[in-house]
């Protein structure tokens, strides 16, 4: 699950996401222990971060981005990351040069588009701040895969509705909430799109998230317990757009009592391991250590898929000179790099405080 | 002479201090020969070629800087002066000026530099007063925009004159600015809202008004000409109805007063609303006016400092209009500037930019109506039918947005589409939304040409999936 922070300015340049966010300064106020199914109103939209706990794939260092992105194109979501379906078809726009071509394309695949039946075209799924027309259905299949239809009365926009219908349809949940705007840019189709086109671009794609985001919470509301969602995202208080990292220096985690390594659980294996990598590759000045998955016990993305004796969530504080020089973004990206292996195999999340000797 | 060379700086030159030497002396000079320097160079160029063969589009389009420009690797081509007019150097200079020469509070000061901007302000005011012909500049109410100007007259004056079964007649085709206020006022006051229909010609159907107009009518509130439709309406005899059964009239010049010669007296209108921003001037800056009695009987809209008498703590006295609708510090530079742009438009004449206009849209209007499978809205242009100079249309099978993406991204070619504000006309006749090309007197035949091949070219394309 992506954590996303994404501020959706309303016409123009997208934001660059950073994914290194994902996970990382993790606010957890203690009230938020006790997760429950969201309300409409928390219901992630691009102006807010979202933070979940879920495996985060770090996967590769990304690679340059082939196309005509502009020169942060290192910040951008992988192309890896997003749905198969959707990576064939940010490809092809990417082959395709001319915007006629480009245009053709898209109108070809929004003549494709498998009509949506009138008895769907209603107010909950018109996407908003669109100059046209646009609906977008949403359903799961009996694999809990989310399958998607949608209509515009605009050809061009019906074109953007099929890209998104075929690049997402037929996938989880998780995986269609961590796709972000980004790959709009990787089209090369926002050079062909007015403004508010885009803005209904990225509403369409919001609807479609916040649709796959009910469907999951009205499953878990059937089956479990009360018990929060496989993809519990939970608001963060402070952040409010833009893609910002949040430094967890002010924060009172209780990492930052004493020196000594963890304060109330000894670490288990994964926890050893972790500091051992750390101490290794880092030569620290300080280091700490925490699991916190007590704190997380209980929630869907912990039951019943951590490896080792559900040790999940740690708080780690670092202070080394490997930091020097090193954007905040980078330090976090070097942490998680090392942490690679654990990140594969159960651990979800990490809350990260990475310093400088200088800057202690 | 002097006037061309003053005329070089303003535009060329970026530096504040190059444009605010040139400008201030030009300012002056402006201001207080009465023939104007600007029209010396104007009429110079005439002299210099067959003034046949350039017209007004092509003279004036020296003026307007910001037509000069690619957007999408195309010239620009702005269709689109109906929502917003482009401002010719003079105006932003005159913003420019005001900022850079004389900024201050207005109506408060004693010092130099506020007696001097309350002048210029109160100036601009008797400008707008002359332009419109209004018999006294204390009956135009500096507003926002035109929208403002109309929730004044609802929320003052309506609130106060409409009773539980009084009649509010507008018409299907107007601008939200005068529907929605009223359906606020009147589920406030019990006032009852009448539309007037199209006719077949697609023009508010004139006979209807007459025969909805009643004793009941308190007020007739309508467009003077139609921001989609291109129709004019014949308001003084309107006014003449309304009059009889002792109803207010008030006009929507929005489309009207920044194109042809509009004569509030003649017309006899009681209100008429107008923004400055549609008629070379900026944004932030509109007005009303309002005939002297009926704004006297007016209690204020906005409470704050400029429009009260004396404050105590448990009531207050209020200001004579104008002012007393004109609460908190104006925008003070943008009014100036809108004298600027009313300067500007009566050197060049209103009755010309009309006759300009007239003829550039019958040219626009042929051109596009022989294209095949395009329907325009509003009244064929006849002898006696004179339309505004903008078209708003569909073309049979294309989406407007999809029609206005591509003549903006391969065209270069500004037009708007959607519903332009009139959600209720374009329920009318039976369409989720239209394109419109809206022209001005900085527009030539050539944008018209070009127009018209882009979107030969993009229906062309469309149609090549069919």
């Amino acid at each position: 699950m992506a954590a996303a922070a994404m501020s959706c300015a309303a016409s123009l340049r997208l934001i660059p996401f950073k994914p290194t966010l994902f996970a990382s300064s993790v606010q957890y106020p203690a009230k938020a222990l006790i997760l429950r199914p969201l309300k409409p109103s928390e219901l992630p939209s691009l102006r807010r971060t979202i933070i979940t706990f879920q495996k985060i794939s770090t996967g590769n260092i990304r690679p340059p981005l082939a196309s005509s992105s502009p020169s942060s194109s290192e910040d951008y979501q992988p192309i890896e990351e997003l749905p198969p379906k959707l990576q064939e078809i940010v490809n092809l726009f990417q082959s395709v040069q001319e915007p006629r071509a480009k245009y053709r394309q898209l109108i070809f695949y929004g003549e494709h588009l498998k009509p949506l039946d009138p008895r769907f075209k209603t107010r909950e799924n018109k996407v908003e701040g669109c100059v046209s027309q646009v609906w977008v259905r949403a359903f799961f299949d009996d694999q809990r895969n989310v399958v998607y239809e949608a209509d515009s009365d605009s050809s061009i926009t019906k074109g953007l509705a099929a890209l998104l219908v075929q690049g997402l349809s037929g996938r989880p949940v998780p995986e269609i909430l961590r796709v972000t705007p980004d790959f709009a840019l990787l089209l090369g189709l926002q050079q062909s799109l007015s403004p508010s086109r885009n803005n209904g671009f990225l509403n369409m794609l919001k609807l479609m998230q916040k649709k796959a985001l009910n469907l999951e919470v009205k499953g878990e509301e059937g089956s479990s317990s009360g018990e929060s969602l496989e993809s519990s995202f939970v608001p963060t208080p402070e952040t409010n757009g833009g893609a910002s990292v949040v430094d967890n220096d002010t924060e009172d985690l209780g990492a930052e009592d004493s020196d000594s390594g963890s304060n109330v659980v000894a670490l288990g294996s994964r926890g050893m391991r972790m500091r051992e990598r750390l101490e290794k590759e880092l030569n620290p000045v300080e280091l700490e250590v925490e699991d916190v998955s007590y704190q997380h016990a209980g929630h869907a993305a912990v039951r019943g898929s951590a490896g080792d004796d559900g040790e999940t969530h740690f708080n780690l504080r670092i202070v080394s000179d490997a930091f020097q020089g090193k954007s905040l973004v980078k330090r976090h990206r070097l942490i998680y790099d090392l942490l690679q292996e654990e990140l594969k195999n159960g651990l979800h999340a990490l809350s990260i405080v990475a310093k400088t000797p200088a800057e202690v | 002479m002097e006037g061309v060379a003053m005329k070089l700086p303003s535009f060329k030159s970026l530096a504040p201090n190059a444009i605010s030497i040139g400008h201030r002396s030009f300012s002056r000079v402006r201001r207080s020969s009465s023939l104007s320097v600007y029209s010396a160079a104007s009429s110079s160029a005439t002299v210099a070629t067959n003034s046949e063969s350039v017209s007004l589009g092509h003279r004036v389009r020296k003026d307007f800087r910001i037509l000069h420009q690619e957007v999408n690797g195309s010239k620009l081509v702005y269709l689109d002066s109906a929502a917003t007019s482009q401002k010719p150097a003079v105006v932003l200079d005159a913003l420019q000026n005001y900022y850079e020469f004389y900024n201050s509070n207005v109506h408060r000061g004693i010092h130099y530099l506020s007696a001097k901007a309350t002048d210029e302000f109160e100036l601009a005011r008797k400008k707008v007063a002359r332009f419109i012909n209004a018999s006294d500049s204390k009956e135009i109410v500096f507003t926002r925009n035109a929208t403002e100007a109309i929730n004044l007259v609802a929320y003052s004056w309506g609130l106060l004159n409409l009773k539980p079964g009084d009649e509010v007649i507008l018409t299907v085709a107007e601008h939200h600015s005068c529907i929605v206020p009223w359906q606020l006022v009147s589920e406030k006051t019990g006032a009852v809202l009448k539309y007037v229909m199209l006719n077949e010609d697609e023009v508010p159907d004139i006979d209807k008004l007459r025969e909805m107009i009643s004793p009941k009518t308190k007020l007739v509130a309508v467009h003077h000409v139609s921001n989609v439709l291109a129709s004019c309406l014949p308001i003084e005899e309107i006014v003449v109805c309304a009059h009889n059964v002792g109803a207010k009239v008030l006009v929507d010049a929005c489309q009207s007063v920044p194109h042809m010669v509009v004569d509030v007296q003649k017309l006899n209108a009681d209100f008429l609303v107008a923004s400055s921003h549609k008629m070379c001037g900026p944004t932030g800056i509109g007005f009303l006016y309002g005939r002297s009695d009926l704004l006297q009987s007016m209690p204020p809209f906005l409470g704050g400092g400029d429009m009260i008498s004396d404050v105590f703590l448990d009531h207050s006295t209020y200001a004579e209009p104008p002012s007393r609708f004109e609460a908190g510090t104006p925008a003070i530079g943008e009014a100036i500037a809108l004298g600027a742009a009313i300067d500007y438009l009566s050197e060049i004449g209103m009755p010309k930019i009309h006759e300009y206009e007239v003829e550039l849209g019958k040219y626009l209007y042929g051109k596009l109506s022989a294209l095949p499978d395009v329907r325009i809205y509003g009244p064929r242009p006849s002898e006696s039918v004179h339309r505004g100079a903008l078209c708003s249309f569909n073309v049979e099978g294309l989406h407007p947005t999809d029609l206005a993406t591509f003549l903006d991204q391969q065209h270069g070619v500004a037009i708007r589409s959607g519903h332009h504000c009139a959600q209720p006309l374009h329920r009318y006749l039976g369409v989720n939304a239209s394109a419109r090309a809206s022209l001005y007197f900085y527009n030539t035949k050539e944008d018209v040409d070009s127009f018209v091949v882009a979107l030969a070219d993009t229906v062309s394309f469309f149609n090549s999936f069919k």
